[in-house]
């Protein structure tokens, strides 16, 4: 019986493994080999290329920079906002939980435009402060690399509030009454426990967003040729069009090469993971930490801030959406319901809606249910070359998505098997650049389920599947769902690997917003986006009472 | 937990019945009898309009689009000929060049269309290899709120003294873009204005609409950016004015082509009889763009082409070198 057992797990790992083979391995081996050729002879021409001109030193270095300041931006950011809204009595809490997750919905690039629109050197905001100041410029810059940390800060926080509110919710409040029976103040109590316990959540959505912001282009590309400030990504993208392909491919493999250098660094923070297990069977729902005095003070600040970051750049987006064209004075004669209509008709823009749902909801639901079973082997059953699994699993989180969907059309485009055209093609891209958002979020989550509850099920006699069914997913679950709704809303308005890989039937929302935008037809692409926040707010509240309430955003 | 995985179990079913359903529609169009397939960096809203008009006069031709930038389009045909040949039959984009390094590799199909005679003879390829399907300038607009349209420069040889008041697109993802660089750089015989506007601060952005949004945000007092863009704007009430550089326009003809390997060749030649004809070309003209046929006449409040000086266009040169000039460009004005 004992055999039967491990040879299950063995076989699932194994089909696992095949699965990050051919999804991520065999097409990113692709990449790294022709970063090797050129004119079809082995060469080290690209990277000759790469370390002799200082421009593309200073896009590696601009990267490490940038990325370093938005995660250590959105861990402080994050932890602080999931702790308001989980753990205090901070007013209306539920409501501004919904309203921060909101701007990750956003097209990264969108999230630019909106930003551009509202601090831009003739945004929203410029014009109301020339009203009042009487100057002629605004005393800011959007397009400069503070204004790249800034958006990219506002963009990717989502990645350490929601990894961190999950982690505080599931957390044993029986460690915290001991604490305080002992006779510890509530600075303690926090500094000493409970900090500690949500640190594994705390850097896993630090490392989440600074390898976000590494990868990112839309937004660098948006703030930061005006500035000549170029970071890895921009540059690749640049070697693309010039077009040097070997140059790209060998700037990709230095890229992938430092964040593979990042998540070891997190590997090594997470040995002893014990030490971070807070679900241990009879979980004990944490107390709301009264707030007193600085209750309304707090309240007043954080819903500032979610105005500021939330409910501003998607009021632009909207207020966009209703112009005749990008910088009409703001008068009702400027205003109009056409770009709407226009979209909805167009038989483009209703296919894009479609493919896109299909799409991210696949993508999420399959790299949910890979990712809760890699993270199972390599942090419960501790498998030998799990550990190996989990690291491939998160690979391509560090890949430019540009360079995804080069490396799918390379390895499932050709003959025999071409995918080249379909929907497919999409998918299987979609599945290697979310699957380490899954990994990552059930990682965090499994953590947190301590060993004993599989033991006992284990020495019960339970099998592999049963106990992962009544044991694992169910105590994941909030977990899993929060990670669901992660890959889903991205997913949604995929746009880098799409623009690649679409044809026509295939189209995406990311792809028609991005060809709108393209085309000068700003107003027309808000109108678009705007639908599609319209749509997750919808899918929200619909995954909100098919849970009972206990997640969605 | 069972209420859970009853609903991934609807969810699963729900998604299969979408997929299926999906794939259905997919096979029933690939089915249907003639169907032509466009790339296109004409902007989506004209291309759909455009290839409606075509489909009213021609119900038994279904037109397919796929519509991106130059670049965008550019790798995507690199990437097709990699995997098996290029799925297109038909191309219309902005970036002339590519048709010349299309025609070297012979991946086009010669058509000469019996409205191609009604054509200029340096708006088409000899062998009717590619056709010229509309005409679209490279000028200097202004945001005369920005700048009185006396104030600002005339001429090409002035635009880089605006400095930071300047924007224009970047070729290393716009084809118009790119061209123009060509010519002025084969005009020349070196880089020296594209170090001048890099040494006065000239801004970069991506591509022409955007220039001409960055303008009609009033973020910039002049652009270099496509005159029928402007044009749409200004239609649309935009505080925006065209100067035509005295030492000449660039005049991007945007061609249109057959790949060889069509699987409907009667349908792509419908097609590009279509855009050459008067009846394409005054639908063109309704949209501001400039007509490539002598017998239609140019938008209201455009010159006619004869009237406008234009700087010579180097296809060739710029088809063998495009690479070195991409990455010379990068190299002089974004680094």
């Amino acid at each position: 019986m004992t055999t039967a057992k491990i040879d299950r797990r063995y076989l699932l790992m194994m089909a696992i493994g095949l699965f990050i083979l051919l999804v991520i391995l065999y097409p990113l081996w692709q990449v790294f080999f022709r970063s090797f050729v050129d004119a079809g002879v082995f060469s080290l021409k690209s990277y000759r290329k790469v370390f002799s001109y200082p421009s593309y030193y200073r896009a590696l270095f601009n990267s490490l920079w940038v990325s370093a300041a938005t995660g250590a931006l959105c861990m402080l950011l994050g932890t602080l906002l999931a702790f308001l809204v989980v753990r205090t009595d901070l007013p209306l809490k539920k409501t501004l939980r919904s309203l921060l997750v909101l701007p990750y919905a956003l097209p990264s690039f969108f999230a630019a435009i909106a930003w551009i629109q509202l601090l831009g050197p003739q945004g929203y905001l410029a014009r109301i402060f020339f009203h009042f100041s009487g100057w002629d410029t605004a005393p800011w810059n959007i397009y400069s690399a503070g204004g790249i940390v800034f958006v990219l800060t506002v963009h990717y926080f989502i990645l350490v509030f929601i990894t961190v509110a999950g982690a505080l919710e599931r957390m044993d409040a029986s460690l915290e009454e001991a604490a305080r029976g002992s006779g510890a103040n509530t600075f303690q109590i926090m500094s000493k426990i409970t900090l500690p316990l949500v640190l594994p959540a705390i850097l896993a959505g630090g490392l989440l967003a600074f390898i976000g912001a590494l990868a990112n282009f839309g937004i660098p590309a948006l703030l930061g040729m005006r500035a000549r400030f170029f970071v890895l990504t921009t540059s690749i993208y640049y070697a693309l069009a010039i077009p040097d392909f070997g140059l790209a491919t060998a700037l990709s493999s230095m890229l992938v090469l430092v964040a593979l250098v990042s998540m070891a660094f997190q590997f090594g923070i997470q040995k002893g993971e014990s030490k971070y297990t807070v679900i241990s069977g009879k979980a004990v729902h944490p107390s709301e930490l009264k707030l007193r005095a600085i209750k309304y003070p707090l309240f007043f600040g954080t819903t500032l801030l979610v105005f500021f970051i939330s409910i501003i750049p998607i009021f632009s987006m909207f207020l966009t959406a209703l112009f005749h064209y990008w910088g009409a004075p703001l008068a009702a004669a400027n205003l109009t319901l056409g770009n709407f209509v226009y979209i909805l008709k167009l038989e483009a823009g209703r296919r894009a809606i479609v493919n896109s749902i299909l799409l991210a909801a696949l993508a999420a639901t399959i790299t949910m249910f890979v990712g809760v079973v890699v993270s199972y082997m390599h942090v419960k059953a501790k498998l030998t070359g799990s550990r190996m699994l989990d690291f491939f699993a998160t690979i391509p989180y560090a890949v430019p998505h540009t360079v995804m969907a080069i490396a799918m059309i390379l390895a499932w485009a050709k003959p025999p098997l071409s995918l080249y055209g379909t929907l497919w093609i999409i998918l299987a891209a979609y599945l290697a650049i979310y699957l380490p958002f899954a990994v990552r979020t059930t990682h965090a989550t499994l953590q947190q389920v301590h060993d004993s509850l599989e033991e006992a099920a284990r020495v019960s006699g339970a099998k592999l599947f049963p106990r992962l069914r009544d044991i694992i997913l169910p105590l994941a679950r909030p977990g899993m769902i929060a990670g669901w709704i992660l890959v889903f809303m991205p997913a949604l308005r995929e746009l880098t690997v799409s623009i690649l890989l679409y044809t026509h039937r295939t189209e995406t929302i990311g792809v028609v917003v991005y060809n709108m935008q393209d085309a000068g037809y700003r107003e027309i692409a808000a109108a678009l986006a705007s639908i599609v926040m319209v749509l997750l707010i919808v899918g929200n509240v619909v995954i909100r009472k098919l849970t009972g309430g206990v997640t969605g955003f | 937990m069972k209420k859970f995985l009853r609903q991934l179990k609807l969810t699963l079913i729900v998604a299969g019945g979408v997929i299926a359903l999906n794939a259905a529609v997919v096979f029933a169009q690939a089915k249907s009898a003639s169907e032509v397939l466009l790339y296109t960096s004409v902007p989506q809203a004209l291309a759909t309009q455009f290839a409606d008009a075509f489909m009213k006069k021609r119900p038994d031709i279904k037109v397919e689009i796929y519509r991106a930038g130059s670049t965008e389009v550019g790798a995507k045909l690199a990437a097709e000929r990699e995997v098996g040949g290029i799925r297109a039959d038909l191309l219309w984009l902005a970036d002339a060049p590519v048709y010349y390094d299309l025609r070297r590799r012979g991946e086009l199909l010669a058509y000469i269309s019996p409205e191609a005679k009604s054509i200029p003879a340096d708006l088409k390829d000899g062998k009717g290899f590619f056709t010229a399907g509309r005409l679209i300038n490279m000028i200097i607009a202004v945001n005369t709120q920005v700048m009185p349209v006396k104030d600002a420069p005339k001429s090409w040889k002035e635009f880089p003294d605006l400095g930071k008041r300047a924007v224009m697109g970047n070729p290393l993802y716009s084809g118009s873009n790119f061209v123009t660089v060509a010519a002025f750089v084969k005009r020349d015989g070196n880089w020296g204005w594209f170090e001048r506007a890099r040494a006065k601060g000239v801004a970069i952005v991506r591509g022409n609409s955007e220039a001409a949004d960055a303008l009609a945000g009033k973020e910039f007092g002049i652009a270099m950016t496509l005159d029928y863009i402007i044009a749409g704007l200004i239609k649309k009430g935009a505080p925006l004015a065209i100067v035509w550089p005295a030492d000449g326009a660039i005049s991007v003809p945007s061609p249109v082509a057959i790949i060889k390997g069509t699987k409907n060749p009667n349908g792509s030649k419908a097609f590009v009889d279509f855009v050459l004809s008067r009846e394409g070309q005054e639908f063109l003209v309704k949209q501001e763009v400039i007509p490539v046929r002598g017998d239609v006449p140019p938008p209201k409040g455009q010159p006619s082409a004869s009237k406008i000086k234009f700087l010579p266009i180097p296809y060739e040169w710029a088809a063998e070198n495009a690479a070195d000039i991409r990455e010379k460009f990068e190299k002089t004005m974004l680094h």
